[in-house]
């Protein structure tokens, strides 16, 4: 399950044509990236995935049900990690459970369950303001987890890390990715994060958007970080700044 | 080496008001003023703790008045705030009758609160209301409003209703603002009911004042302020001690 479908999305925000017109497909299981130059839309291009704007035009399909402007479906984990600073990392990464009818006391338990994938077995009664930025992004994706594993939408989810740590989240990721198998649409102003990360990747253009370049990553997803030297990688990788136009 | 300046700087304030009533009390001696303009800590002290008895019996009644003012607005404030913030043409209709109500002075209009209801407690507790009100509810206000939007995104896109967004996320995060509005209100509500006592009553330290002050006893106004400082300083105390059991996570950062 969870195929997700954008089928010709255009959006205008302020009187300005943002998104002209935008299709993607999304397999199930797949890793997609999303890269385009700042202020492309690609955070409304989420928003109305998520369901939290209504396009102009266009729809989107998950599994074929058209889930347009539709909320509470997939899971979106936006830039900043966003834990309420009053809950401690146990109750944060329960509130889905707790917003889709479960009680908080199996909420709890449930959530602690998951707590050793995502590096945080021990931390679950401290507040996020004890966490390392490292830390608290893995806590909120864990709560993106929780609220859905099937659709995960990451609106550039290391970009506050600093190189070492985003480095290290990498590889934890791929050990994620590989081990809970959810559809997921990935942000990033990273080329290299985006190949190291993804199965495909979409460039967007300028504004107005439109789908500039839709490429699959040659190189299987790596086990561990390690450079990856293979001469295809750096073909595919001008191709992505040509598109870009660095 | 540290610890020896923190008790330094604890000393200094302390040591600056004796200071302070030294001079007071040498500068009255030595110029010897005539009580009833301006009598000494000393014979302050004196007299607060011969009319001690006298002034708890006045005190409970203004405090009361505090009190009572007090939580009304609490409540009121409370709920005016929830439904502007939920209901946007609620807000824009009536903020700006809110903030240009503040500019009338409470004391102009108390006088009317007499002619309505009388010498009793009641428009006391009226003025109270209405000096507390607007603190709470503009911080209240403010603090809502100031809620990162990506936080009511993340909730909306879990499929949180309004109500759900508004306990958890909201009210929590509203309150750190609700608090410090709160303090600013637990001093005027004192303030509040002091006034309302000087313009007529029968009980409460505002009357105390008003008629040692008509028989020139000065050293009774004084220990009257005494007392109406007091009681406002247990207030925000009060207030200060309920924040601190209310969200106790604001004090995480500075562990």
């Amino acid at each position: 399950m969870s195929e997700v479908l954008v089928e010709g999305i255009r959006k205008t925000l302020g009187g300005m044509l943002t998104l002209q017109d935008i299709n993607m497909k999304i397999g199930e299981r797949e890793l997609v990236g999303i890269l385009g130059p700042s202020g492309c839309g690609k955070t409304t291009l989420f928003h109305i995935i998520a369901g939290l704007m209504t396009p102009d035009r266009g729809r989107i399909c998950i599994d074929g049900e058209d889930v347009t402007g539709r909320t509470g479906i997939v899971s979106y984990m936006q830039q900043k990690d966003l834990l309420l600073p009053f809950l401690n990392v146990l109750d944060n990464v329960s509130i889905p459970l707790v917003l889709k009818g479960v009680s908080w006391r199996e909420a709890r338990a449930r959530a602690r369950e998951n707590l050793d994938t995502f590096g945080l077995q021990g931390f679950g009664d401290y507040y996020p303001s004890q966490l390392s930025g490292g830390m608290r992004q893995r806590a909120a994706m864990l709560r993106t987890y929780l609220f859905s594993s099937g659709v995960w939408l990451l609106d550039e989810p290391f970009a506050s890390l600093d190189a070492i740590t985003k480095r290290k989240m990498h590889s934890w990721m791929i050990g994620v990715f590989n081990r809970l198998c959810p559809t997921v649409l990935f942000i990033t102003h990273d080329v290299d994060e985006a190949l190291y990360l993804c199965d495909r990747v979409y460039v967007l253009s300028e504004c107005p958007t439109v789908v500039k370049l839709d490429i699959t990553v040659p190189c299987p997803r790596p086990e561990i970080a390690r450079t990856i030297t293979d001469p295809e990688y750096g073909r595919v990788r001008d191709t992505i700044l040509d598109a870009l136009a660095v | 080496m540290r610890k020896s300046k923190s008790i330094a700087d604890k000393l200094i304030p302390p040591a600056c008001i004796l200071l302070i009533l030294a001079v007071w009390e040498g500068g009255v001696r030595w110029l010897a003023i005539p009580e009833w303009i301006l009598p000494g800590p000393v014979r302050i002290a004196r007299t607060f703790a011969g009319t001690l008895p006298l002034m708890l019996k006045h005190g409970q009644t203004t405090m009361a008045e505090c009190l009572v003012g007090f939580v009304a607005a609490i409540i009121l404030a409370f709920m005016i705030a929830l439904v502007m913030d939920e209901i946007t043409p609620v807000k824009k209709a009536v903020y700006p009758i809110m903030v240009a109500s503040q500019t009338v002075p409470i004391i102009s209009v108390a006088p009317l609160f007499i002619i309505w209801f009388g010498y009793g407690v009641l428009p006391k507790i009226i003025v109270v209301i209405l000096v507390c009100f607007f603190p709470i509810a503009s911080s209240l206000l403010g603090g809502l409003a100031g809620v990162d939007r990506e936080y009511l995104e993340l909730f909306r896109s879990m499929g949180a209703g309004r109500l759900q967004t508004l306990r958890m996320v909201k009210l929590p995060l509203a309150l750190p603002a609700f608090f410090s509005g709160l303090k600013i209100s637990a001093s005027y509500s004192v303030m509040g009911a002091v006034i309302g006592e000087w313009l007529g009553a029968k009980e409460g330290l505002g009357t105390y004042m008003t008629l040692s002050q008509h028989s020139f006893q000065v050293d009774r106004v004084f220990a009257a302020i005494v007392a109406i400082t007091l009681l406002s300083f247990a207030l925000v105390a009060a207030v200060g001690w309920a924040e601190r059991m209310v969200i106790p996570w604001s004090r995480l950062r500075d562990e």
